[in-house]
């Protein structure tokens, strides 16, 4: 009994391993098989002089953690619900970030008092006007509904 | 008497819940400030059971409904480098926390230094101590990854020591391309003017009171990967000095607190693995002889694992291990000096829990473990040390609100 306990063990870290492995897969493949995901861009109020932009400060901006344009202009960041599918786009191919740990950056500022939550909007064409109305705001949204009245921020 | 302390309990929760909602209504028409000053809250209220032993009150094969976390805060972004907070939090825990309101933090937050890979400033007031990975949130059950935090590292016992401190906290981060580097460092003056702390440091119903020095506290964290990895060090020094009452038996020792935490965290899109290792190093001196002085340091772990089962459901399983004493781990030592059971020494928890987020404001949680050993449980709620047993269950339903 003593001597079966070490198999027993490699067996079941050996089970555990692959339920890993399985579970680091299967997204994948499910995403692959998926259709093609919008391209998400973000947004700037026009007078934004920025034109691009490190991948490293917008996920700062969006966590809410840096919260000034150079030159002491404040940022203003517009987001569309947790559950909205652009914003698990956005999330995960932009920032490169998964929506629940943006959640959980937020309620951490916020319930510690270094942060605030950011502006939730509740539709596209709401995030549209209200970037294109506020100055120093940044949103996002699908590449196909940029109108003239937002500026396109790329990623450096 | 206690009917009486019940009714102003529950007078209290109705004035904080009215308070909370009328700041809800306030919350809306204060977006009129284009969302520069945001009022929050929360509350949360946990239903206890255990089937030996007391914790968050009378639970001992009951339920206790003692275990409130009800807050608000505001905070204002006066320019885009001046941030105002306060946040007000009724904290009720069995006989270590009767509810009375306190300011939670309080703090003017300067960021002298913003570009785009980074910033840097200074948080003046009261300020959450930075303390492994959840400490700054701990009483916002949103933000922890079960009903209660594992009490190796986030002790119920000894909370008000650690929750928040006046003083000034210097921060900077670092938006690097593969990861995000962020460092405090932090003097302040922790609460020490509560029972509950008191009794955490020198027992229960002493005539003296503790004094608390300067505590420094340094934090350093770095995110890979967007998050992707957490790796985080924290070292916090506390020196506590007695002043002894009159007709005390204990003499004007000092207390000092040295725990270094090492915390670790993989985020997976549905998974996350969570471990956190902390070596406290507590000594005590000159109490004199009725008094356990003496240095000894002690070892907590956990590994935690949470899975998103679907979008509104999470679920967690831990192991969480408390050792007062490294080097007397099953408690043979100090039982044999002192006559008290061993296994108020150390304790090994398994936990499993659900979380359901009914909407995104309300959240239902129920959780259970199963504990070898009463390291972590305070003496309030337990005050015959004799009565414990070792083997313990218990059981945890938990609804909370937020704005």
């Amino acid at each position: 009994m003593e001597k079966l306990l070490p198999i027993k063990f490699v067996t079941s870290r050996g089970r555990l391993l692959l339920l890993c492995v399985l579970a680091a897969v299967l997204p994948v493949a499910t995403a692959a098989a998926q259709t093609a995901e919008p391209v998400m861009v973000v947004i700037t109020h026009p007078t934004t002089s920025e034109e691009g932009i490190p991948r490293a400060s917008l996920r700062a901006i969006f966590g809410m953690l840096l919260q000034q344009w150079p030159g002491r202009k404040p940022v203003k960041v517009f987001v569309l619900r947790d559950d909205a599918s652009e914003h698990a786009t956005f999330s995960k191919s932009v920032l490169q970030v998964f929506p629940h740990q943006l959640r959980m950056a937020w309620d951490r500022q916020v319930f510690s008092g270094q942060g605030q939550y950011p502006e939730q909007v509740s539709s596209p064409q709401e995030m549209l006007s209200r970037v294109a109305s506020t100055p120093g705001a940044i949103g996002y949204v699908k590449a196909s509904e940029v109108d003239q009245n937002v500026r396109v921020l790329k990623i450096r | 008497m206690c009917v009486y302390s019940r009714f102003a309990k529950a007078a209290r929760s109705i004035a904080l819940f009215g308070a909370l909602s009328l700041s809800a209504a306030l919350a809306q028409a204060v977006d009129f400030l284009d969302g520069d000053l945001q009022v929050h809250g929360f509350a949360t209220g946990t239903l206890v059971n255990t089937s030996d032993n007391n914790w968050f009150g009378k639970s001992d094969d009951q339920i206790s409904k003692d275990y409130w976390e009800i807050g608000a805060n505001a905070s204002w972004r006066v320019t885009p480098d001046v941030q105002l907070s306060a946040q007000a939090l009724s904290y009720t825990a069995g006989g270590t926390d009767d509810g009375d309101a306190r300011l939670d933090y309080g703090l003017v937050d300067w960021t002298a230094v913003s570009s785009e890979a980074g910033r840097g400033g200074i948080r003046l007031g009261r300020f959450k101590t930075a303390y492994g990975l959840y400490n700054k949130t701990r009483d916002v059950a949103f933000t922890r990854p079960s009903i209660i935090l594992p009490q190796s590292i986030y002790f119920e016992r000894t909370r008000n020591l650690t929750v928040s401190a006046d003083g000034g906290e210097l921060y900077v981060e670092r938006y690097g391309e593969n990861g995000t580097l962020s460092a405090s460092f932090a003097l302040g003056q922790p609460q020490t003017d509560t029972e509950a702390a008191q009794t955490a440091v020198i027992g229960s119903n002493r005539p003296g009171h503790i004094d608390s020095k300067l505590a420094p506290d340094l934090q350093v964290m770095y995110e890979g990967a967007g998050g992707r990895y957490v790796l985080g060090f924290t070292a916090v020094h506390l020196e506590l000095s007695y002043k002894p009452g009159v007709g005390d038996r204990l003499q004007a020792g000092t207390h000092r607190l040295t725990p270094l935490i090492f915390s670790a965290q993989y985020n997976a899109e549905d998974w996350s693995l969570t471990s956190e290792y902390a070596s406290r190093r507590i000594s005590a001196q000159d109490f004199g002889p009725f008094f356990y002085n003496g240095t000894t340091v002690g070892e907590s772990y956990y590994l935690q694992g949470t899975y998103r089962l679907a979008p509104k459901w999470e679920g967690v399983l831990r192991y969480d291990a408390y050792y007062a004493d490294k080097a007397d781990r099953d408690g043979k030592d100090f039982s044999a000096a002192t006559r008290l059971p061993g296994f108020t020494r150390f304790a090994r928890d398994w936990t499993v829990g659900v979380r359901f987020d009914v909407t995104p404001q309300f959240m239902l949680r129920a959780e259970a473990h199963r504990v070898n050993g009463t390291g972590f449980l305070p003496v309030q709620d337990n005050p015959n040390a004799q009565d414990l047993r070792q083997y313990w269950d218990t059981f945890m339903l938990l609804g909370s609100f937020r704005f």
